[in-house]
């Protein structure tokens, strides 16, 4: 996986691609550094941008469970967007919309 | 070096040189430097018949000595794999490039110019000792951690129901039990069960526990122990999967989580009733209502919030009729996600027919010709744990 990032008002934007699984675990402190760049300048919004993702694994809706808490921890509201296809089928699956905030 | 530098006492330096005066000094050089057990050799072939007698940790080898000279020597150490790791360090007096080039073909691992240096030799000698060294300790450490995944292995595989007790259950209940069981690395982190709850309910368990490899595999021996403390007997499978929920969200760090099948089918009224927390869609095949005509095969909705994320989950039974002739398969996500370099995954909309081309091959036992068309499609090693279950009512 990777992921791309841009800032635009109070939120931040972090656009994957590729498969975020297993192997991506090490990727993780990478973003929870970005939360905390965020909250040092009050950025209160963080979009993960899963459009162009191809696959997610178990591992990887870990990941996401992980970064919601973190968000929360900072309180900054994390959403999950545009979800699609397979990627989009396995978070359906799993309900993590009762436990994280999805838009279409 | 990172490290206290290695202790060179215990070491053992084989030198081979036709010279006397070359073997002494040698000797003298690296004897200062801590090295006093030594043994010596005049030329190639004595030096092979002294490695195998003396067992060195390094051997100083001369290049031009008579009836053998180092560089066959060496060659012929090199030929025997108890000594393809021993460390070789030429002496030589030859410097040009080629001759040098020539110790390295021959197998050599460095070499020292003569006259001899005593800093160069003492350096070159340690740094070949220490490389020794670490390569031993990381054998063993990587024999040690085999063995011990080998009987964590051994460990998890006791906690699935082995083929006499598939056999048994399978008796007593009037059905056809087949399961497969792989996982990724030596361990995994999927669990499947069989629960007996009387002489006419069956109770079914499937969980998966996301990612694999020893996390994972530590979170089915907890899992393991929790499931004993809930009793299924008086209870939906939605309530019951609920408290192996809440049980779980207090010991997993957030992140882990397992998907979950739990069903209970009851032979007396034909019906399975099942809760899911996210597991892949399981397979529901009931008899035609026309005898001759196919099975009516279809995938059950098995969406639910993955346990061990939220305490405040909630979980939704689902009953279907399940008569005689009728099957349930359960597997993990596993046969739909992985793949091959020919074929992408399945897929999980392929199932249905992935099913009925396993009942085509084998009515009774679809599973083998299953796993065997799995296999076909699918890279090895298996890239996530797998576990398949078929369940069938014998007619």
């Amino acid at each position: 996986m990777d992921f791309k990032t841009t800032n635009t008002g109070d939120a931040t934007d972090v656009r994957l691609t590729g498969r975020l699984e297993f192997t991506d675990h090490d990727k993780i402190p990478d973003i929870v550094e970005l939360l905390d760049q965020m909250a040092g300048n009050g950025r209160r919004r963080l979009v993960i941008d899963m459009s162009a993702l191809e696959f997610i694994d178990s591992a990887g809706l870990g990941m996401l469970l992980i970064l919601q808490e973190e968000a929360e921890s900072r309180e900054i509201k994390m959403i999950v967007s545009g979800p699609a296809g397979d990627v989009r089928r396995s978070i359906e699956l799993a309900r993590l919309s009762e436990i994280i905030t999805i838009e279409p | 070096m990172a490290g206290p530098a290695l202790s060179l006492s215990d070491c053992r330096v084989l030198i081979v040189d036709d010279n006397e005066f070359n073997r002494k000094s040698l000797a003298l050089v690296i004897r200062r430097a801590g090295i006093t057990d030594i043994a010596f050799a005049e030329n190639g072939r004595e030096g092979l018949a002294a490695v195998d007698r003396f067992r060195p940790d390094l051997v100083l080898l001369d290049v031009d000595m008579p009836v053998m000279n180092g560089w066959e020597m060496c060659e012929a150490l090199r030929r025997n794999s108890t000594h393809e790791e021993l460390p070789v360090l030429f002496q030589t007096a030859l410097d040009s490039d080629e001759e040098q080039v020539r110790c390295f073909e021959a197998g050599g691992s460095d070499f020292i110019s003569k006259p001899i240096k005593p800093g160069e030799c003492v350096a070159r000698v340690r740094h070949q000792l220490e490389k020794r060294k670490l390569f031993g300790d990381l054998a063993a450490f990587r024999e040690r951690v085999q063995r011990e995944l080998s009987h964590a292995r051994a460990m998890q595989t006791s906690l699935l129901p082995e083929n006499r007790r598939l056999a048994e259950v399978a008796d007593r209940y009037g059905l056809t039990l087949d399961a497969h069981f792989e996982t990724s690395s030596e361990l995994g982190g999927d669990f499947w069960g069989l629960y007996p709850l009387g002489d006419r309910r069956l109770g079914l368990l499937m969980v998966d526990f996301a990612g694999h490899g020893i996390t994972a595999a530590i979170n089915t021996f907890r899992l393991h122990t929790l499931i004993d403390r809930f009793p299924m007997q008086h209870m939906a499978p939605s309530q019951w999967l609920a408290q192996l929920n809440a049980a779980l969200k207090d010991v997993l760090p957030t992140g882990q989580f397992a998907t979950a099948f739990f069903g209970i089918l009851d032979l007396a009224i034909d019906t399975l009733t099942f809760a899911a927390a996210g597991s892949p869609n399981p397979v529901l095949g009931t008899p035609p209502a026309t005898r001759g005509n196919a099975p009516d095969i279809r995938l059950l909705d098995s969406a639910g919030l993955v346990l061990g994320a939220s305490r405040r989950a909630q979980y939704v039974d689902q009953s279907h009729r399940l008569p005689r002739g009728g099957f349930l398969f359960l597997y993990s996500d596993a046969l739909i996600e992985c793949g091959g370099d020919e074929c992408g995954p399945l897929g999980q909309e392929a199932v249905p027919n992935f099913v009925r081309d396993g009942l085509a091959r084998d009515r009774q036992h679809p599973l083998r010709p299953m796993m065997d068309s799995f296999y076909a499609r699918t890279s090895l090693p298996l890239r996530d744990d797998l576990t398949a279950v078929w369940v069938a009512r014998r007619a």
